[in-house]
């Protein structure tokens, strides 16, 4: 295989999979070894650098830098889940609302466009109201909230699919729809599935963050990014450094996802 | 007029939809809007849901409601005796829209400019306004809010970090909402920009040597705004939504903080109230939208 430019220029992406998969490893470590609920009246608001906190402590004396990284933990594992989850939920309902046509697809149609209706981060409000806090409920909301955009796309590129010489030739000898939507459908989608999957797990990462900032998703004395951004802001005027980690974080991830997506996404 | 029938038919529908899917989402949620603060006497609690037939069957409330709603009438606030749902949207709706139409404003004005620079500009800076403007995007509107309210509140306290008085205070929450749209706006202004410049009648115009200003405003930036508009109902959603987390950080009393303040309380009818108004305003951008740019570009058949 020849090293092309592109290639070299796509080497960026390593570092961001290597931090994705350290998370875990590092969360059992702080788990075990710093813990981040530990809370020290001593060490209120210390500044980076203070002998064994490196990134400083918060209002309550815990690390920063424990607090950032199993709040990592649950923001990416939640963004990831999002996307998964509402990546596959949408091109559910995207091929089969494609594929079957008539009346059956004019009806999922209908429904996707009330959900379209609305904001994202409304729906998920409404639904946290029934599902109450924790990390799975801010899962299930953020997915339903958030899988209309998926469900579009896949159902016209299925819809392009479906006109594809090879899906009359399947047609024609009697292929069952099921068994068309695994063996055609799907594997064809798969390149604009990867696609919508990248665009999607940032998004995942900025819907919790918002509704666990606004307190309505992960509560503390857990972290994510959204809370430990609202306890920065809380604490700004004297200690900046509360609130400079978790936004940083935050935004170096979304932003390498953009531009990977905005890569993958451009070229193909 | 038959294609708007169409739509307006469509619009009751979606709002029929959101109401029912509300309601019982609402209403399937754990416990009451009394059992939160405090330990009620059991009397003292069936009294209180009696009072606001809270006690009835599930699909008697929710024909109650409709009946009630469809009229405009959203009842009265669990959390604030004696308010109703329809006098706090009156006071935090106009709140709203004006953040939302100076956002839209200047999230408009900014893409017009970042798009001509990107496509006018040299090869290196144009693609550093691209970068610029694709970042933008990525950030979140509430990261933003607080890094606005870190800098020019906290540290250079030239502006005020909360609350709703004047002009000055509306610079900071519009500017936190506008930014994200603005970096994708100038991305799809940009591109239609540089179609318009490889086509014929650009071409032809430039040709004939008319001058560089005319040439800019009448041939390039008019024909490619269409794009633009085009968006604009969607960016009106996406703005309204901006201004929904943006409102609870500045503590604005506008509808986003209304509403996040009657889920917290679990304040049925305000939520219903609430989220009846978005999808009335979603609708209606949506719809206006459309229409603007079947107005401006015959040749588009959007409605």
């Amino acid at each position: 295989m020849r090293i092309s430019k592109g290639m070299i220029r796509s080497v960026w992406i390593l570092p961001l999979l290597i931090f994705l998969m350290a998370m875990p490893i590092l969360f059992h470590l702080t788990q075990t070894v710093f813990d981040p609920q530990v809370q020290n009246s001593k060490e209120v608001l210390c500044p980076p650098g203070t002998p064994g906190h490196p990134l400083g402590c918060d209002f309550l004396g815990r690390d920063n830098l424990s607090r950032l990284i199993s709040g990592s933990y649950v923001s990416l594992g939640i963004g990831l889940m999002v996307g998964l989850f509402s990546t596959a939920f949408g091109t559910l309902w995207g091929v089969v609302s494609g594929s079957s046509g008539g009346v059956v697809d004019q009806m999922m149609m209908r429904i996707l466009e009330v959900w379209f209706a609305l904001p994202e981060i409304l729906i998920a409000t409404i639904l946290l109201l029934v599902l109450g806090h924790g990390a799975m409920a801010v899962v299930v909301a953020l997915t339903f909230g958030g899988w209309m955009g998926v469900a579009r796309v896949v159902r016209g590129e299925t819809l392009r699919i479906r006109e594809q010489l090879y899906m009359e030739a399947s047609r024609s000898i009697g292929t069952r729809p099921v068994r068309m939507i695994l063996k055609h459908f799907i594997p064809n989608l798969l390149p604009v599935m990867g696609v919508l999957l990248l665009f999607r797990i940032p998004g995942g990462i900025l819907g919790e963050s918002t509704l666990s900032f606004l307190g309505l998703g992960i509560a503390p004395p857990h972290s994510s990014w959204g809370t430990l951004v609202n306890e920065g802001f809380k604490a700004l005027p004297m200690t900046p450094w509360v609130l400079v980690w978790p936004a940083l974080a935050i935004v170096v991830t979304l932003l390498s996802f953009q531009w990977i997506a905005e890569r993958i996404g451009g070229s193909s | 007029m038959k294609r708007l029938r169409g739509r307006v038919l469509g619009a009751i529908f979606l709002l029929w939809a959101v109401f029912t899917l509300t309601f019982f989402l609402s209403r399937f949620a754990p416990g009451n809007p009394f059992s939160g603060d405090r330990k009620l006497p059991p009397e003292i609690m069936s009294n209180l849901l009696a009072y606001y037939h809270l006690d009835r069957p599930l699909w008697a409330q929710y024909l109650e409601g409709l009946k009630h709603a469809v009229r405009g009438d959203f009842g009265v606030s669990f959390k604030n005796p004696g308010l109703s749902v329809n006098d706090m949207i009156g006071r935090a709706l106009p709140v709203s829209l004006t953040l939302g139409g100076v956002a839209l404003l200047e999230s408009l004005v900014l893409a017009v400019f970042l798009g001509l620079a990107i496509s006018l500009s040299g090869k290196r800076v144009s693609s550093f306004l691209r970068f610029f403007s694709t970042s933008l995007v990525a950030l979140p509107s509430f990261l933003l809010a607080t890094l606005l309210i870190a800098v020019f509140s906290s540290y250079l306290g030239l502006l005020p970090p909360a609350l709703w008085e004047g002009w000055k205070s509306l610079l900071l929450p519009s500017l936190s909402i506008s930014l994200a749209p603005a970096g994708y706006l100038a991305r799809v202004f940009a591109t239609s920009l540089e179609e318009t410049m490889g086509s014929p009648f650009y071409q032809a115009a430039r040709g004939h040597g008319i001058a560089r200003g005319f040439l800019l405003v009448r041939h390039l930036v008019a024909p490619s705004l269409n794009g633009l508009l085009s968006i604009l109902g969607p960016l009106a959603a996406s703005l309204l939504t901006g201004s929904f987390v943006v409102e609870s950080i500045f503590a604005i009393p506008g509808l986003g903080r209304v509403f996040v303040l009657s889920v917290m309380n679990r304040d049925y009818p305000m939520i219903m109230g609430t989220t009846m108004v978005y999808t009335v305003l979603l609708a209606l951008m949506t719809l206006l939208g459309d229409w603007l740019v079947e107005k401006i570009d015959p040749r588009i058949r959007a409605i």
